[in-house]
């Protein structure tokens, strides 16, 4: 099974990439193989951004990484791959590789159109994840080093505050 | 002037042969981190500032530490029982599962420096708000309130890690190291799982939890290179490190 395009969820917005090197999926397991996916140079070619939507603002980010955790497909992330993935014609479907199954269930409900795999159903597809996790920063070139990880800081405030706020199990909240 | 470590009398202080770890030459001997935020203290310990003799042009300053006490904290445990890597240092990014308050975490995040980052994952809300106090005063800790149990909720938060350090003291916690890893920590990058053995199986004798506990790591990609007795700062714990290796 190949895969064609990879979704990428960071906090500074989402990114689609279109793999354009098939890896080895025989090989995937030896060394050789999961070196060249910490480097930079050999996976800069496997993977090319084909969009990338970033957050508007904090609030929004907020949203989207609430919808993200619970595997809901959020307005925005629908619009953004309505726009990157390629129309699927007749022969063709078109397979996206997603980090996690419950957000798969929910882009395959609005787009039948698409084949997703997760990283849990390929281990191709979890070593290309990886692989943008750790090359994130340079292979989005409009970024400047660390705004990632000043996204990362804000939202993570924000949403860790959120959680401990609306909890649903109040018996942590005791009221001294 | 403050009473106890230190105070008044002439400390040296020394590095550790961890990078980022100091030794405190007193009176007594401590295990010190640099003070991230000088001034302030986390949650109570002992600060001890040393003076810099003036170098040159430059004139004399001061530099504050902080008292890691491995009573509280597994890690400095660890160290003092002799651990061979730690796979912390300055500039290291530390996914941190279990931070409680973040007493532990706020020495990790002096080790790491500001060129490093911990990931500091909590999920009592309790907890979870000291934990974001603390967060708040260093910026290189990112605070996560959440079930390490479910990374995926919290993929957007991490990046990728040199060091997973868990302190979870759940009976599924090799899973959820092993989930962890496989997400976010790079192969060859460190892996440090503190086991509480009456945690996972109160049953059973402490080495026997702890054999199985790494062979469960070893299963999941994780090739386990030490394991040592948090003895005497803890009862029936085990430190065990490893690497990832990824391809089992």
């Amino acid at each position: 099974m190949s895969v064609d395009y990879l979704l990428h969820e960071s906090a500074l917005g989402y990114a689609i990439f279109k793999v354009v090197a098939q890896p080895d999926t025989i090989g995937n397991r030896l060394k050789e193989v999961q070196a060249a996916t910490q480097d930079l140079d050999k996976f800069g070619k496997m993977v090319d951004l084909v969009g990338l939507a970033p957050f508007e603002g904090t609030e929004a980010a907020l949203q989207e990484i609430n919808s993200i955790s619970e595997g809901i497909l959020s307005d925005f992330l629908k619009a953004t791959l309505e726009t990157n993935l390629p129309k699927a014609g007749k022969k063709k479907t078109v397979t996206l590789g997603v980090t996690e199954k419950n957000l798969a269930g929910s882009i395959r409900a609005v787009f039948p159109q698409l084949s997703c795999e997760t990283a849990e159903t390929s281990e191709v597809v979890a070593d290309l994840l990886r692989g943008l996790r750790q090359h994130n920063q340079k292979l989005i070139k409009k970024l400047q080093p660390g705004d990632i990880d000043r996204s990362i800081l804000g939202l993570a405030h924000r949403y860790s505050r959120g959680n401990v706020k609306f909890s649903v199990h109040k018996n942590d909240n005791h009221i001294i | 002037g403050r009473g106890g470590a230190g105070a008044g009398a002439k400390v040296i202080i020394e590095p550790h042969r961890h990078p980022g770890v100091f030794v405190a030459r007193g009176k007594e001997d401590l295990l010190v981190t640099k003070n991230l935020t000088p001034g302030e203290s986390v949650y109570g310990e002992k600060r001890i500032s040393v003076s810099n003799p003036q170098v040159g042009e430059e004139a004399a300053t001061s530099t504050e530490y902080r008292v890691w006490n491995p009573f509280r904290s597994k890690i400095a445990a660890g160290i003092l029982g002799g651990i061979d890597e730690i796979y912390i240092k300055p500039g290291s990014k530390v996914l941190y599962l279990g931070a409680a308050s973040g007493t532990s975490v706020s020495h990790v995040a002096d080790v790491v420096g500001p060129e490093g980052t911990v990931y500091a994952v909590e999920f009592s809300h309790r907890s979870g708000r000291d934990l974001i106090n603390m967060a708040t005063h260093r910026t290189n800790v990112i605070p996560i309130v959440e079930d390490a149990r479910h990374p995926l909720k919290y993929r957007m938060l991490v990046g990728m890690v040199d060091c997973v350090f868990a302190d979870v003291a759940q009976p599924d916690q090799a899973r959820i190291v092993i989930l962890n890893a496989q997400n976010f920590l790079k192969v060859g990058g460190g892996v440090l799982v503190s086991i509480k053995a009456n945690c996972i199986d109160s049953t059973a004798a402490p080495e026997a939890v702890f054999a199985s506990e790494v062979n469960k790591l070893r299963e999941g990609g994780i090739k386990p290179k030490e394991q040592l007795t948090l003895e005497p700062f803890e009862r029936d714990h085990a430190m065990v490190a490893g690497i990832y290796q990824r391809s089992t």
